[in-house]
């Protein structure tokens, strides 16, 4: 890629955007204008949002006690109140009748609220005025019977309550309802502490503690906090706006006025191209949400200001700014994240035919993206394994803990994070480079769509092998059938239940829907799965290569489980599972239903018909990461997709070298059936077999491998590796043509 | 120059299956000389000069040139060449001068060589006047300029001109026209494609005529007027496309 011709696209595409009016006012006139805009309309509508008072009908007050009173002259006791102002917030009709009929006051009460006369009534009943006085007078008179506590209790139980209607389908009665509870719980604290004093005893003897709460963050890090959930949330959502409208620009707006093709008749490669337009959209995202950042915050800070000195009297400002670090970590969070949203906007836009049906495209960008970014502002979002690798979601938790100052955390799920999302980057650059050497993208025509026609043309029109689109269709559809699955399938009861559902998972969950599609969709399902004999040697090497990447692979597994350990609830649902296995009649049996059913049929989906549809991508490497990726995620706990992401780029390699499946199928069986192996290694079995014990040492309760066998089965491997690779591989055309195209560039960068 | 040799490209269609816009399509092209494709829309010429300039891949056979092949070299062909077409356009929000410079620079150009080219394009294609003008201001005549300066600033020894004088009054069609016959004086190889009888028979040194994806006949316009025995272009282009249209049916 000659850098100097994507600097001069660059240069040309943000001049070609700085010229339009459109452009300018989303980027620049817009953010300017739209907070201290928003600000005014919240300053003047903030004068028309003061408490408004609310309605209640009191009803039976008549023989409450007088002493403290709830009631003084058609409001609330004054002494209720911290601020006797608020009594006015409260407008009493007051019935000091009551009424015995309990029915006959619900009905009256629900009228009442639902005709908006009243938004909360009060009901006292009849007898419990005086029952509460005579309560009070047994106490205060030293009335407690003697050795007799249960019956006090039982005549307090007894004691008819006080009822409070309200409507909690309407807001202002279910403020009626609060503040009401609240004058009602003072007025009990009041009886209460009135019997004590009464009682000559201290009022202190029913709250004879309180607690005291004293705020220890520091100044700095109080705003951080602030700060740390609400800028990374408003930085993301205008990163992609700031994004989407060049990115149309550049694309759909391009295809519109027909300078498309004059840029694709230019000496400029299709990647050269994508990353010119990339830059210029990542440049706008970037300033787009940096301009709005510094709008909001300014305008923010002014109307703050304005209201906390309106009333303090002070004017300080006390969330203050965010912390300089604060802001560092922010702009190199936005970085990666506007390269994502940016390289998404134009693989996206690139398939608009107009700007109008681009603009159509934000909608489902956007769905799918908010989610991603709305999940780390909830409460009980944090960092872990889990959300690190979320794409977006896991940068934003990980900005969050930055600007918290808890750096360590952060490091250790720095690396998750930094992976995905430059996966996520890289995937996404990919996507939009493979929309422009698309021709059915760049030169797509109007064509109506018709389901019936479109599925007739899939299987008139297959080819050999499935497509690439085809490939990730199975995957996911693999995916979502384990989904739901999770939830319909019962966890195993005992050995032969979970035998039976394993291999039903298996043969109809895995395997079957990739035979299908082979079927189906390709005119040589064989040449799809890759049924073919390899190379003799192959199936040795690939037996061999997995027994010596066995103790690599259980140190990688040890190794993601000391840094991410699984938590208790996943241990417990675990737990069954492995009490079943345990529950296993033979080692055949367990190796039949955990190492060979598995092989056959994984390899027949992930290395058969997914792989073979993903090497239409034209990269080799691309086509094994992206299969291993589906591999891994199928696994469904995190920490086993990790290790089987790794194991499937060492099958993906041996398949695509010997250009067979039968390899795969033997390196997948062997390393499972050592895995089982090894969990059933005991101190007896260890001591019985003599060979086992120079091999394996002791760590815990489980055995691990020596060092120097580690080392050696690492070297061995390696050289296996190597075997593998100077198989003569069958390229694909796709593969062919994009080494013979990177071949061309490599000699006019050259030169 | 240009060899052409069983060029195809196939689409998939929802509705028609697997649809051939050019069917096999051989022919030659050589230095100081026009050749020029002929047919109706939809004949495939659009397609097959896209194929050309590398915009498309082909689904078979091959074109070379200068020697580079389209799919395994586009970046080598497209320095050889400059397209003009009727899909493409100048850029709204750039000058004259802007969007001529633009592309000498993505071609490479030194500096003091590109000055020196942009120079004698505008003062030969009588642009000076227009060299600030913004193109969403100019006339469809003046964009057709300003497109052939994009074309001609890398001096580049092959033209393709597809449907260029589209939507052009007759007075910037024969301006375009000249400027194709000086192009060919200098010894450059030009394709050009029309629908227009008269323009074919006025610039060409050898015609294809084309007909959904076919080429039915090739050679100079005397060798077609004696092998066919008509004179009129436009009545031996009906006979040619009667004659293929009966026999697909048959």
């Amino acid at each position: 890629m000659n850098w100097s011709k994507v600097h001069l696209i660059m240069i040309r595409e943000a001049r070609d955007q700085l010229r339009d009016r459109r452009t300018l006012f989303m980027i620049a006139v817009l953010p300017l204008l739209l907070y201290p805009l928003i600000g005014m309309t919240f300053l003047q509508v903030a004068q028309f949002m003061k408490e408004h008072p609310t309605r209640i009908w009191v009803i039976g007050s008549g023989g409450l006690p007088e002493d403290p009173p709830l009631l003084e002259e058609k409001a609330f006791a004054r002494a209720l109140f911290d601020d006797p102002d608020q009594a006015r917030l409260m407008e009493l009709t007051i019935e000091p009748g009551s009424i015995a009929r309990q029915a006959l006051v619900t009905q009256a009460a629900q009228e009442a609220v639902s005709a908006g006369d009243f938004d909360a009534v009060v009901y006292f009943p009849p007898d419990f005025g005086p029952r509460l006085q005579e309560l009070r007078a047994r106490i205060e008179a030293g009335g407690r019977p003697h050795g007799e506590p249960a019956e006090l209790a039982k005549t307090i139980e007894a004691l008819p309550q006080p009822i409070v209607y309200y409507n909690t389908a309407k807001d202002k009665s279910r403020i009626a309802r609060a503040r009401v509870a609240d004058m009602l719980h003072r007025w009990r604290e009041g009886v209460v502490a009135q019997t004590l004093v009464n009682r000559s005893l201290p009022v202190e003897a029913a709250q004879p503690f309180k607690v005291a709460a004293t705020d220890v963050a520091q100044d700095s890090g109080r705003r951080a906090a602030v700060w740390a959930k609400v800028l990374p949330f408003v930085l993301m959502v205008w990163a992609l706006t700031g994004a989407f409208y060049p990115a149309i620009d550049l694309c759909a707006g391009e295809k519109e006025r027909g300078t498309l093709e004059t840029l694709l008749s230019s000496p400029a490669e299709r990647n050269e191209i994508v990353w010119g337009k990339l830059l210029t959209v990542m440049f706008f995202s970037i300033v787009t949400a940096v301009l709005n950042l510094v709008s909001m915050g300014l305008t923010g800070g002014f109307i703050l200001a304005h209201i906390q000195g309106s009333t303090t009297g002070g004017g300080i400002l006390q969330i203050g700014p965010p912390p300089l670090l604060c802001i560092f970590w922010l702009l190199l969070a936005l970085l990666p994240v506007a390269a994502l949203f940016s390289a998404l906007s134009l693989a996206l836009a690139a398939m608009a035919r107009s700007t109008k049906e681009g603009q159509y495209y934000l909608v489902p960008l956007l769905l799918c993206s908010t989610p991603l970014m709305v999940l780390p502002v909830l409460p009980a979002a944090e960092l872990d394994l889990g959300t690190s690798l979320i794409p977006v979601s896991g940068v934003m938790l990980l900005l969050r803990r930055l600007i918290e100052g808890e750096h360590l955390e952060a490091l250790k799920y720095a690396l998750p994070v930094v992976a995905v999302t430059a996966g996520c980057c890289l995937l996404a650059i990919r996507w939009a480079v493979e929309q422009f050497n698309n021709e059915h993208v760049l030169f797509r025509e109007s064509e109506r769509f018709e389901l019936g026609r479109w599925l007739l043309h899939l299987v008139r029109d297959r080819s050999e092998t499935p497509s690439a689109a085809e490939a990730v269709l199975c995957g996911v559809l693999l995916l979502l059938i384990r989904f739901f699955a999770s939830f319909l399938l019962p966890l195993p009861s005992g050995w032969n239940a979970f035998a039976v559902t394993t291999v039903i998972v298996q043969l109809a969950m895995i395997a079957t829907p990739a035979l299908m599609m082979a079927l189906i969709l390709t005119r040589s399902p064989g040449r799809t799965l890759l049924l073919q004999m390899p190379a003799p040697a192959a199936l040795p090497a690939a037996v061999l290569l997995a027994v010596m990447l066995h103790p690599l692979a259980t140190v990688l597994r040890e190794a993601v489980q000391i840094l991410y350990p699984l938590s208790p609830q996943t241990l417990s649902q675990l737990a069954p599972i492995q009490q079943a296995i345990e529950q296993a009649p033979g080692l055949l049996s367990l190796i039949l239903v955990l190492a060979l059913v598995p092989a056959f049929c994984e390899e027949l989906a992930f290395r058969g018909f997914i792989l073979s549809g993903l090497r239409h991508m034209g990269s080799k490497w691309g086509a094994i990461i992206l299969s291993s990726v589906l591999f891994g995620v199928t696994h469904g706990l995190l920490q086993q997709s990790l290790t089987a992401f790794a194991m499937g780029v060492v099958i993906g390699y041996v398949v695509v070298q010997t250009g067979s499946l039968l390899p795969a199928i033997l390196f997948h069986m062997v390393h499972n059936g050592l895995g089982i192996l090894a969990s059933r290694m005991t101190v007896e079995t260890v001591r019985a077999t003599p060979a086992t014990q120079w091999l394996l040492r002791q760590s815990g309760d489980h055995y691990v491998y020596d060092w120097p066998v580690l080392l050696v089965c690492g070297i061995l491997a390696a050289l296996l590796l190597q075997w593998f690779r100077q198989l003569p591989y069958q390229a694909t055309l796709e593969e062919k043509l994009h080494d013979a195209l990177a071949h061309q560039s490599a000699r006019a960068a050259a030169r | 120059m240009i060899h052409v040799r069983e060029l195809t490209k196939t689409y998939a269609d929802l509705r028609r299956g697997q649809f051939v816009a050019l069917a096999g399509v051989t022919f030659d092209a050589l230095p100081g000389q026009v050749y020029g494709l002929l047919g109706p829309n939809g004949a495939g010429k659009t397609t097959a000069l896209r194929i050309l300039s590398t915009i498309l891949r082909p689904s078979g056979g091959t074109a070379t040139i200068n020697g580079h092949n389209v799919l395994t070299q586009p970046s080598l062909v497209r320095h050889q060449i400059g397209f003009v077409s009727a899909n493409t356009a100048v850029y709204d929000r750039m000058t004259a001068a802007e969007m001529v410079e633009y592309f000498g620079r993505l071609y490479g150009l030194p500096e003091s060589l590109l000055q020196d080219r942009m120079h004698m394009i505008f003062q030969r294609l009588q642009m000076e006047e227009m060299r600030d003008l913004l193109g969403a201001k100019m006339s469809t005549g003046m964009k057709q300029k300003v497109s052939i300066a994009r074309a001609l600033v890398h001096d580049p020894p092959v033209l393709i001109f597809d449907e260029a004088t589209v939507g052009l009054d007759v007075l910037v069609a024969r301006s375009l026209q000249q400027t194709v016959s000086d192009l060919r004086e200098q010894g450059k190889c030009i394709v050009f494609s029309t629908h227009i009888m008269r323009e074919a028979e006025r610039l060409c040194d050898r015609i294809a005529i084309m007909h959904r994806g076919h080429i039915l006949a090739e050679g100079t316009l005397s060798q077609l007027r004696e092998k066919h025995g008509e004179e009129d272009l436009e009545e031996l282009f009906f006979q040619l496309i009667l004659r293929h249209e009966q026999q697909q049916a048959a």
